[in-house]
């Protein structure tokens, strides 16, 4: 049984007609599928089947150990949106946990971000993140039924986008608990920068680029 | 832990959809929103209110009102809004009870994200009034994400078997409070007011189920904790203070700020959080209209804030159809 409906299969056909270049899906499950492992398989597969433009991956995170680690992924399941065709390219961007409820439309957003090879934040946040020379890591903490975390988790994945210093992960903060402990995750979104800075909540860019700023400095 | 993973994929929230395009989505259900309805649907510009219910607003949870121009009264302020609404939906005008979380003004296809989806439209007219909050309780943002939440649905999972409080007196904290006994074990509902002031049906639902207490004409006083909530110190009238232990202390106080936290700063402001408008209600954004309580420029009553509407839907009609000038309604 699929899980994505006949009505949301060709809304997405339709969407997908914009891709211009390859996408791949990268996904990362095991033998013994864990929590949510199975679904979201099956949504990277369901989804690579609506466009040409975009393939699926899927590896066990056990016995391809050197794949997971070229990807340096490090709990599953998850997914890496990279740049598929001549020029692959991946962009650090993540997704831990099932991309469903709201995160599901986060997915859907950065295939079409990839595909288009364009970021859309603002020139001023482009030179910051073109200027870093020190590695940022973002994670964002979300929850499926939460409105507000998309917008938190797009413009991580942007931001992931701008350069090659900084990565980004959606990571669903029920699935794994041992990381929402550990950030003292109780609210969502939380963005956790390099493990030393958290910001709540999902903020506009100048708010998050001044976080950013405070985070490197 | 188990968790509904709300398996539906979301992708109502995707929207692109024809359902989800419209002319004109106005922001808010109130005299200034509905009014602006009844003109832009009845010049066929298909139209969509997002409200957050017929009691959220202030008009909503006036008592009683007489000196409406045409409605003798007195009827309840949800009594006029309704018969306002049934005027636009009459003419088409769609009415959505929903919250909206963000927005994207820019461009000429402009995004609307509710907690059902994305709506896109030509023209966004923000109606939201002014019942924002104007500061903070003591230990509010201190330990905002530490326990203060101002989304249950987001955050409930996280409360599991806990002890909450939930502090308001609308439709959303009943909704939320609600939504909450899903996951807590108890839920105290601390209502500043003597009564609760939210739909019936919603507030016998709240009042009779076994996991929430309610505690009427108890006002929050601080949130306490060290490092995580632990407790809300309230006050109930005629009583002494006290703290009552908890995890989490969801928040959905009202205030008389204008309510303008969903436009993420994308908006010139005045000093005062009142929104910027020409004398045709546009925003410095074209195609972005603000109306009735979000400006600060008039008297504060519903048939003033009924006219922005006007104003503002006659100057989207002209927006949306490259008129240098507004056609009138009567010849």
């Amino acid at each position: 049984m699929s899980l994505l409906q006949e009505a949301d299969r060709n809304h997405l056909i339709n969407e997908f007609q914009a891709l211009t270049e390859p996408v791949k899906l990268v996904m990362f499950t095991q033998e013994m599928e864990c929590q949510y492992c199975r679904e979201t398989r099956m949504i990277s597969e369901e989804v690579a089947e609506l466009s040409d433009q975009i393939s699926v991956e899927i590896y066990d995170f056990v016995r391809d150990q050197e794949i997971a680690e070229a990807y340096n992924i490090d709990k599953i399941p998850a997914i890496a949106i990279v740049r598929g065709g001549q020029k692959p390219k991946d962009y650090g961007i993540r997704f831990y946990g099932i991309p469903s409820g709201y995160e599901f439309s986060s997915l859907i957003e950065n295939i079409m971000m990839v595909s288009r090879g364009e970021s859309g934040l603002t020139a001023e946040t482009k030179a910051w993140a073109a200027s870093l020379q020190e590695p940022v890591h973002l994670q964002v903490f979300v929850t499926p039924t939460c409105p507000y975390c998309p917008q938190a988790v797009i413009m991580a994945h942007q931001l992931a986008m701008e350069s090659d210093l900084i990565t980004a992960d959606m990571v669903e903060a029920i699935e794994f608990p041992q990381l929402s402990n550990k950030y003292h995750v109780h609210g969502v979104p939380r963005t956790v920068i390099n493990e030393t800075t958290h910001m709540e909540g999902a903020a506009p860019e100048p708010i998050l680029l001044s976080k950013l700023q405070e985070a490197v400095a | 832990m188990s968790f509904d993973l709300n398996l539906g994929l979301g992708m109502s929230n995707l929207g692109g959809g024809e359902d989800n395009n419209y002319d004109v989505v106005i922001i808010g259900g109130g005299p200034a929103g509905t009014s602006a309805a009844i003109y832009t649907a009845r010049a066929d510009l298909r139209t969509l209110v997002i409200d957050k219910g017929l009691t959220a607003g202030a008009l909503g949870i006036t008592g009683k009102i007489s000196n409406y121009p045409g409605v003798p009264g007195p009827v309840t302020g949800a009594e006029l809004v309704e018969i306002m609404r049934q005027q636009a939906e009459s003419f088409g005008a769609k009415f959505l009870t929903d919250k909206v979380v963000g927005v994207d003004i820019h461009g000429a296809r402009k995004m609307v994200m509710a907690g059902t989806g994305a709506f896109y439209t030509k023209v966004i007219i923000l109606a939201t009034g002014s019942m924002g909050r104007t500061s903070a309780v003591k230990g509010e943002e201190e330990f905002l994400g530490r326990g203060v939440s101002y989304c249950a649905t987001c955050d409930g999972a996280f409360f599991r078997d806990q002890t909450v409080a939930v502090i308001g007196n609308n439709d959303e904290a009943l909704e939320e409070a609600l939504f909450l006994t899903k996951f807590a074990d108890k839920i105290h509902l601390i209502v500043p007011t003597p009564e609760l002031k939210a739909r019936e049906a919603l507030a016998a639902e709240a009042t009779d189920h076994p996991k929430i207490a309610v505690q009427l004409g108890t006002r929050l006083k601080e949130i306490v904790g060290n490092g995580q909530v632990a407790g809300v110190r309230v006050h109930p009238r005629g009583g002494g203070e006290q703290t009552l232990p908890v995890t989490g202390a969801f928040v959905y106080l009202q205030g008389g700020k204008p309510i303008t936290d969903y436009l993420m700063e994308q908006l010139e402001t005045q000093p005062n959080g009142c929104l910027v408008v020409d004398h045709e209600m546009q925003t410095t954004v074209p195609g972005v209209f603000a109306v009735g309580d979000l400006l600060c420029t008039h008297v504060k009553q519903a048939v003033i804030a009924a006219a922005d509407g006007v104003i503002a839907a006659v100057a989207a009609d002209k927006y949306i159809h490259g008129r240098k000038a507004v056609q009138t309604d009567w010849k």
